[in-house]
């Protein structure tokens, strides 16, 4: 059994704290994304658990065992680098055997598990040749193979797709799935794409300047993000955030913004008069009839969907419609909100609030 | 051939390459000219005079003989003293080389950790390298001395020894210390290509071998030692032929002794010369020390053309 428990990790370099109290725990088997922008720490607690680095405080376990003080080699783990660091002097056949070779496999086994890895991963005719023959997605599976071969507890995989054209990228995702499918083993996968960790995961972390923000799967990230960080960072065109006050008592509570108020029911019974934050995903404004009224600012069409950006009395929104939205620039439009899908965070502390908002309440227009 | 005509040809529409081609290539030609006879007078004219000279039977101070056909080298080939200063020369290389290589990647590999002092120590490696081989060698025989040299006095307190050792007087030790002197002289040489060839080496590939299960000394031999193949290629024949016609060293060391046993091709060629005034065979010698050197130069496009070959596949 391969779970990955994280302990209230922390890891410092110097002054700048890379990770910051992180608990959490890879279920044996699962798909796991390290979601989060630039220098948030994915690669740093990665390559905490590959023991090429080490925690400043906290534990990090695979399995039973407690491995801060085992070695990269003897932690059961294989790991897949962003520049796939193949041994340029070997050749592929040699780099995918060099870990057997290291951990006393003998020949003919070697040979055998090569051969097999090879045909899994459609190398073989490839095996004789060195890494600077091959192209960027080959080079790419040979580092997977190298990986696989040894049939490790847990596959580290550091945005192993970033080098690779997009089209080469979503088929690459597409064997990733199945393969982590066929192989059955835990995979934790470092990405800064949103659509990596979405399609590909059981569950996704999201982090954020070493932080820890949600730790769910992809529906639930998406449906209920934790806080305002996740509910921005996920999906695109990201969440619009319009800002406003809660206004009534406890059980009749509503939202205002900008003379405009939706009820809602608030569990816990949360203070009105609190500043909140209404969010609301492209998708669930729908233009064209609705109590709100706004002014059409700009319209992108994709092909397949227009981007359409209002102008409301409560701020700015990104609107996504069908690709056969006729709208100008300036035209005056009624839209309406999904109001079962919305979403209310508190301004100050950016937490998501569990709030429900009722349709049948929503006032005629303001 | 002259700029004018050719410009004046392209101007009328030059059937091959355009007008632009043309002056670029007569620019080419221009600009590579005075290195052409630079060249010329200071390599191909000591070489071509060398081979005729070593033709002659000749008088140094003098310059005057006559010419004796291939005589000069068949006195060379029946001499000992020729074949012993051959050994000499095979003998001090090999071993002052391979000090060298193995200490220069030593010393490279401590100067590529992290350690304190790093800055400091990587200039103060480089000073055998800068000091001039007069004085490192005045030091060093100072050193050497059997009469008050520092090393016999600490060997002697150490109880190493009970009679002051003879460096550079007796042998095997003149040899030894050659070699020694040589190793400590050039080994930074070797540091400063490794270590700039090492700060090349991607660090993901030594993680990636830890993580395969690789140890220090396979990471070594499974990383490293491939990484650094080219750059030692060219180091070791490039110090091979600096070391193959080392002479101030040698000479200001030993000056050849004892007798002749630390007398390399390049002594005997001096002493021939000047010492023997016989510039004939001196330049006899020479040309035999040339024709050994084409062997390793033979073997270093032998190797780099492999390189291309393999890399151009
Ligand atoms: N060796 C190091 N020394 C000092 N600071 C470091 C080191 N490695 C990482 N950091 C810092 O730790 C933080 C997290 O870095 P990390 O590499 O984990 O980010 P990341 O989430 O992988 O980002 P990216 O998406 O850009 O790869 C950054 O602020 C970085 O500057
Ligand atoms: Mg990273």
């Amino acid at each position: 059994m391969a779970q990955v428990r994280f302990d209230k990790v922390r890891k410092a370099f110097g002054a700048a704290v890379a990770v910051e109290g992180l608990d959490l725990v890879i279920e044996d088997g699962a798909f796991v994304s390290l979601l989060g922008p630039s220098g948030c720490g994915k690669t740093t607690t990665l390559r905490m658990l590959a023991g090429l680095e080490f925690p400043t405080s906290g534990t990090i376990a695979i399995g039973d065992r407690i491995v801060n003080d085992v070695a990269p080699g003897k932690r059961d783990i294989a790991m897949v680098f962003q520049s796939y660091a193949l041994y340029p002097h070997m050749s592929v056949g040699e780099n995918i055997a060099y870990p057997l070779k290291k951990h006393g496999v003998a020949k003919a086994e070697r040979e055998e598990k090569v051969a097999q890895v090879a045909r899994t991963l459609q190398l073989e005719h490839l095996l004789a040749r060195k890494p600077r023959q091959l192209s960027g997605g080959q080079q790419q599976r040979v580092a997977l193979g190298r990986a696989l071969v040894r049939d490790p507890q847990v596959f580290l995989l550091d945005e192993p797709l970033s080098n690779l054209d997009a089209k080469l990228r979503a088929h690459m995702r597409a064997e990733l799935i199945e393969l982590h499918r066929r192989v059955g083993r835990t995979f934790v996968y470092v990405t800064h794409d949103q659509l990596e960790a979405m399609t590909m995961s059981d569950k996704i972390a999201v982090m954020r300047d070493g932080v820890l923000q949600q730790y769910a799967p992809p529906k639930e990230v998406y449906d209920r993000p934790a806080n305002m960080f996740v509910a921005g960072f996920i999906g695109t065109p990201p969440m619009n955030f319009l800002s406003g006050e809660m206004t009534g008592e406890p059980g009749r509570a509503a939202f205002r913004c900008a003379g405009t108020d939706l009820p809602v029911s608030l569990a816990g019974g949360a203070s009105p008069e609190r500043k909140v934050a209404l969010g609301v995903r492209p998708e669930d404004v729908s233009l064209g009839s609705g109590p709100f009224t706004g002014t059409v600012r700009l319209v992108e069409p994709t092909g397949h969907e227009t981007i359409v950006v209002v102008e409301s009395p409560a701020g700015s929104l990104v609107t996504r419609a069908g690709a056969d939205v006729a709208l100008a620039i300036g035209e005056r439009v009624p839209f309406d909100l999904e109001a079962e899908r919305l979403h209310l965070f508190c301004a100050a502390s950016e937490a998501r609030l569990l709030a429900s908002f009722t349709r049948s309440g929503a006032p005629a227009q303001a | 051939m002259t700029a004018t005509t050719i410009t004046g040809s392209a101007a009328a529409g030059a059937p091959r390459g355009s007008a632009l081609d043309r002056r670029y290539a007569m620019l080419g030609l221009v600009l590579i000219a005075p290195s052409v006879m630079i060249f010329c007078m200071v390599i191909v004219y000591p070489l071509v005079s060398a081979i005729y000279l070593s033709l002659f039977s000749i008088y140094t101070p003098t310059l005057q003989g006559d010419f004796v056909g291939l005589d000069n080298y068949a006195t060379l080939m029946a001499s000992g003293e020729f074949w012993r200063s051959l050994l000499n020369t095979v003998i001090w290389t090999v071993c002052t080389l391979t000090l060298q290589i193995v200490f220069g990647i030593a010393v490279a590999l401590v100067l590529h950790q992290n350690m304190a002092f790093r800055a400091l120590a990587r200039s103060l490696i480089l000073f055998p390298y800068f000091v001039s081989t007069v004085v490192a060698v005045l030091v060093w025989r100072w050193l050497f001395n059997d009469l008050y040299g520092i090393l016999n006095h600490m060997m002697m307190w150490a109880g190493l020894v009970d009679m002051p050792l003879d460096y550079l007087g007796s042998m095997p030790n003149a040899m030894i210390s050659v070699v020694i002197v040589g190793a400590w002289k050039y080994f930074p040489f070797v540091v400063i290509a490794v270590l700039a060839r090492l700060q090349t080496i991607p660090e993901p590939l030594y993680e990636a071998a830890k993580i395969d299960g690789a140890g220090p000394i396979a990471r070594f031999f499974d990383v490293t030692l491939p990484q650094l193949r080219d750059v030692l290629v060219v180091i070791i024949l490039l110090r091979a032929i600096w070391d193959f016609k080392e002479f101030d060293l040698i000479f200001l060391l030993t000056g050849g002794g004892p007798l002749i046993s630390t007398q390399t091709l390049p002594l005997m060629v001096y002493k021939d010369a000047f010492g023997l005034n016989d510039m004939g065979r001196a330049s006899a010698v020479a040309v035999t020390m040339m024709l050994v050197m084409l062997v390793f130069m033979i073997a270093y496009l032998r190797l780099t053309g492999r390189e291309e070959k393999e890399a151009a596949q």
